[in-house]
């Protein structure tokens, strides 16, 4: 019952303190109001977390259900969402306190902010997907108004840009979900359960295969678009360029994965229906599509927000081969990249918006010297460029050998092309970050105040701790929700996870 | 579950009825990419929207689920009434009425939805014949008119004639999931309802700032953030 209480509280706090936060008076009023929304997230997760990782799924009512995937998500955006709302308090507080935005629009930001989270917490615990795609949905509407929110030309065009394709997007994950009930009528019956993807993958076999072939096209590219997979993800560079860094961070750490969530899920469902010798084909092409353009457009980008915006196709690319491919190792290889994809992304945007306070240009090329001018932001970029390589000891070298290992089992042309194109990733990053990091410094720019500082600075520290450890070691309670999940999507053996 | 009883009218006159609606849709939709004026762009959205909501209380009559209803009364209330009013309001506001803007011509974009009918009724084909004695067509007429939408979305460079693209695309979800499916639950039928009528605020603030910024709602001009 605890658990069940616990989230309710989970898919309540994020809107009530979107609500409050608007009827905060001061800075400080605000930073108590969202230090205790990140409090009350951590404990309530930690419950769900610990409740799913000893064996029940949670239900309440019809409606909420979390499973072993549904708990690694509220995991992911319970840690990431709690650092990005901290560091938000640092950097928008600087924009404030620098008279680049007034105290209303400083308080609809975490306002959006908050909504934007408690839509994707929704996605992650709802027990339909009809109901998940009016909370994706959810999480769109409050983006595109987070990512136009500077309101210069180029944030209004980044944001429209946003709009229109995801809007595309979303319509067409629709028209996928409305297959999915219309095959599902015939099994189920018109009603609420023909949504539901507990109800759906158990009746799985029975759905009709080219129904549920056709409904995942629409899903993938719908879903796709908002996850930035090539060929469709011509938003995002522009929308993680021009959007407050805070948003960039949020963008790639947490939508990205959580668009990544609906598609696996309705998988999940149509590879019951139709096999996997469908899906496969389409999500691994799809996968090494997004691999190959991200690396080559890192190599000619000169904005080291769009550098990283690159870098996040690339690894929804890695992510999406890994599910592609199958088999223990590359399922769990998928999931592990997501997780320390959200934490190394989120820690890289974090420094980023640093250097972007003290130089406000967007210059790869004009920063150098970044270690010894702020150790902080520098030391927190050079773990994240490290981390994003895909270099040890960092959790995404473990999944990215994992995805290749699996794949080299499978059809080893597919692992052949798989590295080449990791390793041009990892030359064109590093090569773009290590000169910003290393050398002499050209002076430290403007001056950040102490108050900003002391929230960057610990949302930073966090990320780095989490990303680090989980390259040497994984928890008890994660072990328990991988090996379920590995279970769902259809591997019998549980791997040696290290 | 074609078990559904169709109380009143014998299933093939109700199907008929319910087919010669939704193609109706289907020629407003190309009554919209073949108009030059804006404001004639948003009236025919809204005669759409009537339709779509007349296809829906047929299906709600026919079958007996009435929550389905409910659904055709928000549907004329918010997409045939609220948003062409704000619509109406942005373009006065803007002073844009004079004429949609091109980036493809009518009798090309004609040619090209022509394409995409025929598209959409061969790719929903195989799936056809799961669907219910009422609406079999259904599915296929709701796709073209997804895709046209979208078409119109690209082919169009005003912000104006994207949004009534966007709200075509969502007349044909809504189409698909009422004559092809018979209705989602009511729960998440007001949920996309709530949805679209906050994307058509958004869309609202969007295009007024865009206006602010760049004397224009010309979306061609947007080209700040080309590569």
């Amino acid at each position: 019952m605890t658990a069940g209480a616990a989230l309710v509280v989970l898919t309540l706090a994020p809107l009530l303190a979107g609500l409050l936060s608007l009827a905060t008076p001061t800075r400080q009023a605000m930073e108590w109001l969202q230090g205790t929304l990140v409090a009350v997230l951590l404990v309530a997760m930690g419950l769900v977390v610990g409740h799913v990782a000893s064996g029940n799924d949670i239900v309440v009512g019809h409606l909420l259900r979390v499973d072993a995937l549904g708990a690694f998500m509220t995991l992911m955006l319970a840690i990431v969402g709690g650092t990005g709302l901290i560091y938000a308090l640092g950097y928008m507080g600087e924009e404030l306190a620098r008279g680049h935005l007034g105290y209303r629009r400083y308080r609809l930001f975490f306002c959006l902010l908050n909504l934007y989270l408690w839509a994707m917490l929704l996605a992650a615990s709802i027990d339909n997907i009809a109901l998940m795609w009016i909370a994706v949905e959810g999480s769109t509407l409050a983006a595109a108004l987070l990512v136009g929110f500077e309101r210069t030309k180029a944030a209004l065009e980044a944001g429209w840009n946003y709009i229109i394709l995801s809007f595309i997007g979303i319509a067409l994950a629709l028209f996928g979900t409305v297959l999915v009930y219309y095959a599902a009528e015939h099994v189920l019956g018109v009603s609420m359960e023909a949504l539901s993807w507990s109800a759906l993958r158990r009746v799985g076999p029975t759905l009709d295969p080219t129904t549920m072939k056709l409904a995942f096209v629409f899903v993938l590219i719908g879903y796709g678009t908002k996850a930035g997979v090539a060929p469709m993800h011509t938003w995002l560079p522009d929308a993680h360029a021009e959007a407050p860094t805070p948003i960039s961070a949020m963008l790639s750490a947490l939508m990205l994965n959580i668009a990544l969530y609906a598609v696996l899920r309705l998988k999940n469902i149509v590879d019951q229906a139709a096999g996997t010798a469908f899906t496969a084909p389409i999500v691994i092409g799809l996968g090494l599509l997004s691999i190959a353009v991200a690396a080559v457009f890192m190599l000619i980008e000169r904005d080291y927000k769009r550098l990283f915006a690159y870098s996040s196709i690339e690894h929804v690319g890695i992510a999406l081969v890994g599910f592609g491919i199958g088999g223990p190792a590359g399922v769990f290889g998928g999931f592990f990249h997501m997780l320390n994809h959200a934490l190394a992304k989120s820690t890289a945007f974090y420094a980023a918006g640093l250097v972007l306070l003290r130089h406000g240009h967007k210059m790869t090329e004009r920063v150098t010297g970044l270690l010894r001018q702020d150790p902080a932001a520098g030391g927190g970029m050079l773990a994240a460029a490290i981390a994003l390589a895909g270099m040890p000891p960092f959790g995404l070298f473990i999944s990215e050998v994992l995805i290749v290992t699996a794949a080299y089992q499978r059809h080893p042309w597919i692992a052949a092309v798989f590295l080449g194109l990791l390793a041009l990733a990892f030359a064109t990053l590093l090569a773009q970050v290590l000169p910003m990091i290393l050398g002499e410094s050209l002076g430290a720019g403007q001056h950040v105040a102490g108050s900003t500082r002391r929230f960057t600075t610990s949302a930073l520290i966090v990320n780095i701790v989490a990303l680090s450890s989980l390259g040497f070691y994984m928890p008890g309670f994660l072990r328990e929700l991988f090996i379920p999940m590995i279970g769902l999507f259809g591997a019998d053996v549980a791997i040696k996870i290290p | 579950m074609t078990g559904n009883a169709m109380p009143m009218v014998p299933a093939d006159l109700g199907s008929q009825l319910v087919n010669v609606c939704s193609m109706m849709l289907l020629v407003t939709s190309f009554a919209i990419v073949a108009q030059r004026r804006l404001s004639a762009c948003v009236d025919l959205f809204a005669v759409q929207s009537v339709f779509l909501a007349v296809t829906a209380a047929l299906v709600a009559f026919l079958t007996g689920i009435h929550h389905i209803y409910v659904a055709a009364g928000l549907t004329i209330l918010i997409k045939a009434i609220i948003i062409p009013m704000i619509l109406k309001k942005v373009i006065e506001r803007l002073n844009v009425q004079r004429e949609v803007a091109f980036v493809i011509n009518i009798p090309p974009s004609l040619l090209i939805c022509g394409a995409l009918v025929i598209l959409a009724f061969s790719v929903t084909e195989p799936v056809a014949s799961l669907g219910f004695l009422l609406t079999k067509d259904s599915l296929a007429v709701a796709l073209a008119i997804v895709l046209i939408g979208f078409f119109t979305m690209i082919a169009r460079k005003k912000a104006v004639t994207q949004v009534v693209g966007f709200l075509m695309v969502e007349n044909g979800l809504f189409l698909g999931a009422t004559a092809a499916a018979y209705g989602m639950p009511l729960i998440v039928e007001l949920g996309v309802f709530f949805d679209v009528l906050v994307a058509g605020l958004i869309i609202g603030i969007y295009t007024h700032r865009l206006q602010d910024a760049f004397d224009s709602v010309d979306v061609s001009k947007l080209t700040g953030l080309k590569e």
